[in-house]
């Protein structure tokens, strides 16, 4: 291999970069704004749920309650109701996603301890939304009904906690607040990171369709020079990209990052490598730009989405679709990602992805390699 | 087989054969390029040019048949030709958003011209291209002729000692055209081999040595006074004032070989001028048709390039 080729390639392929728009824009500007537009697009925290209350018992207590569960972000008072038709025709309307409704006596039984009055209607077209009301609604009325009889238990002189014989406290590590972005954001640095991939077999196609292709097979620069030379300017770009999209998941979406960033860095390097690597095959068989970019989508953005555990758990998977996310890089980043921003992960944990990522990438550019010759057909 | 090409002519091509899916692009081609020839490849669109430079170039894997180049055997040694040719393909084939100058650096690289010699080397295509004050400029922002002039520093910068050149003048305006081809005699004349295609005969008229392929095959090599010796007409220019009627009544004319339409001038190949001059004449006036410019002119490539052209195709 000459260094002197190696270099040479390099330098024009950063020119080419940095000059022809459409490439810039792709490798250096477009992650970013798609990683904006995923994680506002594909957030599922539910919030601002619109309800509608009818209450029966109209006491200070039921309106303290009311209150109380439309406190904060969750749930939005939509309107007070009077009849139980009207919530039917606001969920037939989808004015509202779930009503509550309080019971003649709430405020009465809420004093003598007896069974409280209390239903729930949600709409079961859109369960999640509807769940997540259900948990909320549940969450308030026990943290608020618990008050009441503390103070009660307390004029007993009772202490309401020893009455309790289970004291079930579930709690969520990692992601405290149960976001779904704080999980999905690191997971989709690794599909955002594709687009230098797309872009290293666009320029191979674009090579082809100018005719400059033709030109270099007739030099005696040679095949590997050409591959590795090409990936290189590639590989730094996406690492600019990877010191960038970390900030702004961190300080934008307070993802929190309780890793190394260095160790971040070097295997994102080895996940652009093995991605890389999966473009330079798409480049070395395609020949049209526009038939690189199809392929592209079908076989790095597509399985990035679904097949990399990033939304559809791999556990769940069969076991062959499971053998094939293995065989992507981005199955192994998603891991990598999370692990690092969310648990703190050291390479002690991580290393058996970073094995994978170099693996694969080998043997992508050892397949690329064996295929591509310096031959026009 | 290598040893066999050491003493071969700079290029010669034995059978050799390209064949496309359904195509035969080239068909058993015997070709021989002498050291310091300038060989014009002409030929009709598809006759199998291209595909013979591209072979020639080792672009493309060859089907049957052997070549040698360079004293290198193609089929095994194509890397190794590679340093020793300037390859210019028929399209404009540089990087767009790369200047002049950056053009020529990268293509130094690649053919690894020695450290010390790149300023001067680049120097000197530049002025020999009369590119220096573009040299800043973008490829894509030069006008086609200078495109085609880069192109050619491009394949020089290395010094070749071959020269392979697809249709380098098409598309060119006449005086970038002159000044290509004023390039071309220069590089000739300090010893270079060059191999070029072209669709135009005046530039066939110049190499000193022409090769003319039909369907893949070579069909005539020989110096282009020979070419046209082996027409063995003279030739008759007129403008007919009714020129379609003017062609089929020649056509009947004893001793008249072939008329060829040049827009609205007649090419007429007879077997004698001296003799077939006053009866064509005669016979115009018979029926009553007008012309202008009736007289013997020498015979040019062109007319012995279609009058060869015409045989082949029947």
């Amino acid at each position: 291999m000459s260094f002197r080729h190696l270099l040479a390639i390099i330098r024009k392929e950063t020119q080419h970069i940095l000059r022809d728009r459409s490439t810039f824009i792709l490798v250096l500007i477009t992650p970013t704004i798609v990683l904006l537009l995923m994680a506002y697009a594909l957030t599922v925290d539910i919030q601002h749920v619109p309800i509608a209350v009818l209450d029966y018992d109209r006491s200070q207590t039921s309106r303290a309650f009311i209150r109380e569960i439309t406190a904060g972000d969750d749930l939005d008072l939509y309107a007070q109701i009077s009849s139980l038709t009207e919530i039917e025709d606001l969920l037939v309307r989808g004015a509202i996603k779930a009503a509550v409704v309080i019971g003649p006596k709430f405020g009465q039984e809420m004093q003598t301890l007896r069974g409280i009055p209390l239903q729930v209607i949600i709409d079961g077209t859109e369960p999640e939304t509807g769940g997540f009301a259900v948990d909320h609604l549940s969450l308030r009325a026990e943290a608020f009904i618990g008050d009441r009889l503390a103070g009660r238990f307390h004029e007993f002189g009772l202490d309401a906690n020893a009455l309790q014989p289970i004291d079930l406290r579930v709690r969520t590590w990692y992601n405290p607040s149960l976001k779904a972005r704080v999980d999905l954001i690191p997971g989709l640095i690794s599909i955002v990171l594709g687009f230098p991939a797309l872009s290293v077999a666009l320029t191979l196609a674009h090579e082809r369709e100018h005719g400059t292709m033709e030109q270099l097979m007739a030099t005696p620069v040679g095949r590997a020079e050409l591959l590795i030379g090409k990936m290189i300017p590639y590989i730094l770009v996406g690492l600019l990209n990877t010191i960038f999209i970390p900030i702004l998941a961190i300080l934008w979406f307070k993802i929190p990052f309780n890793g190394n960033f260095l160790l971040f860095l070097f295997l994102a390097a080895l996940f652009l490598f093995s991605i890389l690597s999966m473009g330079i095959i798409i480049g070395v068989f395609i020949r049209t730009q526009a038939a690189a970019l199809a392929l592209s989508f079908l076989l790095i953005f597509f399985p990035g989405f679904f097949l990399t555990g990033i939304f559809f758990p791999i556990v769940s998977m069969p076991e062959e679709v499971r053998l094939e996310a293995l065989a992507l890089p981005g199955t192994h980043f998603a891991i990598i990602t999370r692990g690092i921003f969310l648990l703190g992960s050291g390479l002690d944990v991580l290393w058996p992805y970073a094995v994978a990522l170099v693996g694969l990438g080998l043997g992508f550019v050892a397949i690329a390699a064996l295929f591509f010759r310096k031959k026009l057909a | 087989m290598s040893a066999g090409c050491e003493s071969a002519p700079i290029i010669q091509t034995r059978s050799l054969v390209r064949e496309f899916k359904d195509t035969l692009a080239v068909a058993a081609l015997d070709l021989e390029v002498q050291r310091g020839e300038l060989f014009g490849l002409v030929g009709p669109d598809g006759a199998g040019k291209t595909t013979t430079l591209r072979l020639l170039s080792g672009l493309l894997d060859v089907t049957s048949g052997s070549a040698c180049v360079a004293g290198f055997d193609l089929s095994t040694q194509a890397e190794k030709i590679k340093p020793k040719i300037g390859y210019m393909a028929q399209r404009f084939s540089l990087y767009g958003e790369l200047s002049v100058q950056e053009n020529l650096a990268f293509f130094s690289e690649l053919y690894d011209v020695p450290r010390g010699e790149v300023k001067q080397r680049q120097a000197r295509l530049l002025q020999f291209a009369g590119l220096t004050e573009f040299k800043d400029r973008r490829a894509n922002d030069l006008s086609g002729g200078m495109q085609k002039k880069l192109a050619l520093a491009c394949t020089l910068i290395h010094e070749p000692p071959i020269l392979l050149l697809d249709e380098p003048t098409t598309g060119v305006d006449p005086i970038s055209r002159r000044e290509f081809w004023d390039i071309l005699t220069e590089l000739h004349l300090s010893g270079t081999t060059i191999l070029i295609s072209t669709p135009y005969m005046d530039e066939a008229d110049r190499c000193s040595m022409v090769g003319l392929m039909y369907s893949g095959k070579l069909v005539v090599s020989a110096e282009p006074k020979a070419i046209r010796a082996r027409i063995d007409s003279d030739l008759i220019e007129l403008r007919p004032d009714n020129w379609d009627s003017a062609r089929k009544i020649l056509q009947e004319i004893e001793g008249v070989r072939e008329v060829q339409t040049y827009g609205e001038t007649l090419h007429v190949l007879v077997d004698s001028a001296e003799r077939r001059l006053p009866k064509i004449e005669e016979a115009l006036h018979k029926r009553n048709i007008g012309y202008r410019g009736l007289r013997e002119m020498p015979l040019r490539m062109e007319e012995a390039f279609i009058s060869l052209i015409r045989k082949m195709e029947n």
